[in-house]
């Protein structure tokens, strides 16, 4: 399966489609750090509400780099689950490197800063929370790609309308007063506990309920392709 | 390998592109699949490789390796034939020692040795069609499922696959064939099955003995007589060619040049 992986990163980084995403993303970066400083926990959380529509995007376009036919002879290959989990397996690869990136840059552009206050969370306790918010947002960003790429919705129509109402539903769900903060991966959530001090608790809660939602979506995304090659 | 009660379609509220199919293909056998365009030829022989789910019914003992040549190669990648092959090799589960190896001596066999680090994009549609028919043998498969294998290819690949074929059924493989343009007579003692209004019915076996193609070589100046000699003695003339072939007035009784008589 690692073949398979390697394969389909090969072709989505040839293309010159992978530049896309990685510019709306510095882009995004940019106009977010252009503001300010801040503390780096709270960036980051910010950082990873923004960047969950472009990193499902990325998924979608690395998804459909790959002919149909190709896809369908990569099945042939290795079977319908590991095909379909090496799609998503590179995607996951490709969106952790936009999260290195968006974890480096604010320190490139004097978006962060260390604690001025006693009592207020070192550098790499921030660059750690940063991580984790990070590695929330990628795998519902993963799902949602998944389900908006062309094997799926078949149609670029309907698949910027699932990729559109997912990003938006994101953050209209995930308001504090959602009337079903559960419909959303829980991105604007994380970005709220980022602010103050945050309980283990909260954050197993926040796990759970972001890799649930993820899984949830997954499961949309296998039934779908069990009808579709 | 069985397809027992398979039915096909593509959308929940579409037509049944194939229904209530039960067919049996064993070890050491090749079937052509005939039927017109759009008869499901294509979608019958997915069903076996196992790129498309049933609907209804299933698929059982498919053997663990199965190639499949699609009917046009998706040659829009951004590889190189050697790298792409290669990556399929390792994709299909063998090391990189073996995968280069298996790659070169595909590459040589199928004389796509020149277009070695060519870029797939710019490959003729003949020869990215072998690349095609490399894909599917990295690994020798037990089923082996080509569709119109033949589409562009030129004489001396055209005379190879049957030689492929038949080395997949020396191996105890099966080989599903689909074919609109009469080259199948190449593959003498396959069983035929057509597809036609959602079904497949096997060409029912004749009284006599299996059918074989013999290839003969005739001076020119005596073809008309043998081919009449031939007829007469109630045989299947299917092709006279030949660059030196007599003009037809010369040669009563035989058809033109490329008659296929069957």
């Amino acid at each position: 399966m690692t073949a398979l992986v390697r394969f389909r990163l090969a072709g989505f980084l040839r293309t010159g489609r992978a530049l896309a995403p990685v510019l709306a993303g510095l882009l995004t970066l940019g106009i977010l750090y252009g503001g300010g400083r801040a503390q780096p926990a709270e960036a980051y959380g910010v950082s990873a509400v923004v960047l969950f529509p472009v990193l499902a995007w990325q998924t979608k376009i690395l998804l459909d780099v790959e002919p149909d036919v190709q896809r369908r002879l990569a099945l042939v290959a290795v079977g319908p689950a590991r095909e379909q989990a090496a799609g998503l397996a590179a995607a996951a690869v490709a969106g952790l490197g936009l999260v290195m990136i968006a974890l480096v840059f604010p320190w490139l552009v004097g978006g962060v800063t260390g604690p001025s206050l006693p009592g207020e969370r070192s550098v790499p306790a921030g660059v750690t929370l940063g991580l984790w918010a990070h590695l929330l947002a990628l795998p519902a960003a993963v799902a949602l790609g998944a389900l908006a790429s062309r094997v799926i919705t078949r149609s670029a129509g309907y698949g910027v309308a699932v990729l559109t109402l997912g990003a938006v539903g994101a953050l209209v769900f995930g308001f504090s007063k959602s009337i079903a903060p559960w419909l959303a991966p829980p991105l604007l959530p994380t970005a709220r506990a980022l602010v103050g001090p945050l309980p283990w608790s909260t954050a197993l809660l926040l796990t759970g309920w972001a890799l649930a939602w993820a899984a949830v979506v997954l499961t949309g995304y296998a039934r779908a392709r069990s009808r579709r090659a | 390998m069985w397809l027992e009660d398979v039915g096909l379609r593509y959308n929940r509220r579409g037509p049944w592109v194939l229904r209530q199919v039960t067919v049996r293909v064993a070890a050491g056998e090749a079937v052509v699949v005939l039927g017109r365009n759009g008869a499901g030829k294509s979608t019958l022989l997915q069903l076996a490789a196992g790129v498309l789910r049933p609907s209804r019914g299933r698929v059982l003992d498919r053997p663990s390796v199965v190639g499949w040549v699609p009917e046009r190669f998706p040659a829009d990648q951004p590889f190189t034939v050697d790298g792409y092959l290669t990556s399929m090799a390792r994709v299909a589960g063998l090391s990189p020692g073996e995968a280069d190896r298996t790659v070169r001596r595909w590459l040589d066999r199928l004389g796509l040795g020149p277009f070695r680090t060519a870029r797939l994009s710019q490959l003729s549609k003949g020869t990215a069609q072998k690349v095609g028919l490399a894909q599917a043998l990295l690994r020798p498969p037990g089923l082996l499922v080509l569709d119109e294998p033949w589409e562009g290819l030129d004489a001396a690949a055209r005379e190879l696959v049957p030689q492929l074929v038949d080395e997949v059924l020396t191996d105890g493989g099966s080989v599903l064939v689909s074919d609109h343009r009469g080259e199948t007579v190449r593959l003498p003692g396959a069983r035929e099955w057509t597809v036609a209004d959602a079904a497949v019915v096997e060409r029912a076996p004749s009284d006599e003995a299996a059918v074989a193609v013999v290839e003969l070589e005739v001076p020119v100046g005596q073809l008309p007589a043998t081919v009449a000699r031939l007829r007469a003695e109630g045989h299947h003339v299917l092709r006279v060619r030949g660059q030196g072939a007599p003009p037809e007035a010369t040669r009563p009784g035989a058809g033109p040049p490329s008659e296929v008589a069957r």
